[in-house]
């Protein structure tokens, strides 16, 4: 399937979405609740792109748009640069003080009516739910949202421990505003109020998954092999692969 | 005095959708939404807890806190609000010692403060369970409160 992203023409399969289509032909649609892997959510609506078919226009979220054939699509146009401003300016009012979304709105030149603005508002959620998401995606489904309206967030049930999470912090991983808090302390991690105990890595020591993170990887993978961090796996993949091509010369 | 949720959640089919009616079923019986009866919920439709929670808290319709006896409706409509229902709110909340959404100290109300009942020629109106007092006064709402204390009214 053929189609146009600012002029360049792309190649898709049915069923694509338009944000995975451009991101694969390397342009650039910005996006908060946006991550690799995961169906679009369609929530933080920076995404919107402006789509022709035929005679008819009209603006649609990348995220979630099926591509169709011959379609041009523009990522940006004054009235889609508006939107996004007013977009980015009702986020900032969400989150005042979280340093990502200062930066976009810096990067868009907006800036939030000073009346509506509370300086002292230390919330950095923007509910985009791409930790509910990425929780249910682990099979914990430890955290959901919670209440609506003014009062809606992302909680556990009763804001209690949950004994369905596992502390894999997959949540607060692709979480863009960094809105989720892991403490990680002398081999105890602290995260949606329940404790931790982590496991060390058996090559260089460092604490890297919780227990019971590090169990369910290991019935995923149907592995017993000593626990071994992320970068020490990295290290004997490099190994391995130098090895190979040092018997090649 | 001891809730059954066992027997009205074997009622329905093991099927997802069945969630929301099992809850309202829940709350119509027992008045609020037990936190074991989520759990058995959860168990029984093979559904997350944090799922059934979220449902629970999304609708008004539904509570996690015991709810009183007598459950009181307070218009804050147009037609009501124009008809004077702040000063009728104020006067019920000062009679019971509650804030809106809260049960008073003796289990026998709840207040809720509602944005219509359709009933606006009865403006400003209270519903109390399902029982409707229109043209209020502060006078009226002294004499239906202490009716209901009495337990004058029945059904």
């Amino acid at each position: 399937m053929k189609l146009k992203i600012d002029g360049i023409i792309c190649e898709g399969r049915e069923g694509e979405t338009l944000m995975e289509v451009a991101k694969r032909h390397g342009i650039h649609i910005p996006s908060l609740c946006y991550r690799k892997g995961f169906e679009g959510l369609a929530r933080c609506r920076l995404c919107l792109v402006e789509v022709k078919e035929g005679s008819r226009r009209r603006i649609v979220s990348s995220c979630v748009y099926p591509i169709k054939e011959n379609i041009e699509v523009t990522v940006t146009t004054d009235e889609i640069q508006r939107m996004r401003k007013n977009i980015i300016m009702l986020l900032l009012l969400k989150a005042p003080n979280n340093s990502y979304i200062n930066k976009l709105a810096e990067e868009y030149k907006v800036a939030a009516p000073e009346r509506y603005m509370n300086p002292l508002d230390d919330e950095n959620c923007i509910l985009c739910g791409l930790c509910v998401k990425a929780c249910e995606k682990m099979g914990t489904n430890a955290i959901s949202f919670v209440n609506r309206g003014i009062y809606k967030k992302v909680s556990t049930p009763y804001d209690d421990a949950s004994k369905d999470c596992i502390g894999c912090g997959a949540c607060a991983e692709v979480c863009p505003t960094n809105a989720i808090l892991v403490e990680d302390n002398e081999g105890k991690r602290k995260i949606w109020n329940r404790e931790f105990n982590m496991v060390k890595c058996s090559l260089c020591g460092s604490y890297f998954a919780t227990e019971e993170a590090y169990k369910l990887m290991q019935e995923k993978l149907n592995d017993n092999e000593e626990p071994i961090c992320n970068e020490c796996r990295k290290k004997i993949a490099a190994d391995k692969l130098k090895e190979s091509f040092a018997n090649i010369y | 005095m001891s809730f059954v949720y066992e027997e009205i959640i074997h009622g329905y089919p093991k099927e997802k959708r069945y969630t929301l009616a099992i809850l309202q079923d829940i709350q119509k019986r027992n008045g609020f939404i037990p936190r074991e009866a989520m759990e058995y919920l959860s168990q029984y439709l093979g559904l997350p807890v944090s799922n059934i929670y979220s449902i629970a808290t999304f609708y008004k319709a539904l509570s996690l806190k015991p709810k009183g006896k007598h459950i009181i409706k307070v218009c804050s409509g147009t037609a009501c609000h124009i008809r004077g229902s702040g000063t009728i709110k104020e006067e019920l909340l000062e009679l019971l010692g509650i804030k809106p959404g809260e049960t008073s100290e003796d289990g026998l109300f709840s207040v809720e403060v509602v944005n219509c009942l359709g009933a606006c020629a009865l403006a400003p109106v209270v519903v109390i369970d399902d029982k409707y007092y229109g043209n209020m006064t502060k006078d009226k709402v002294k004499s239906v409160i202490d009716q209901y204390k009495e337990e004058r009214v029945h059904g």
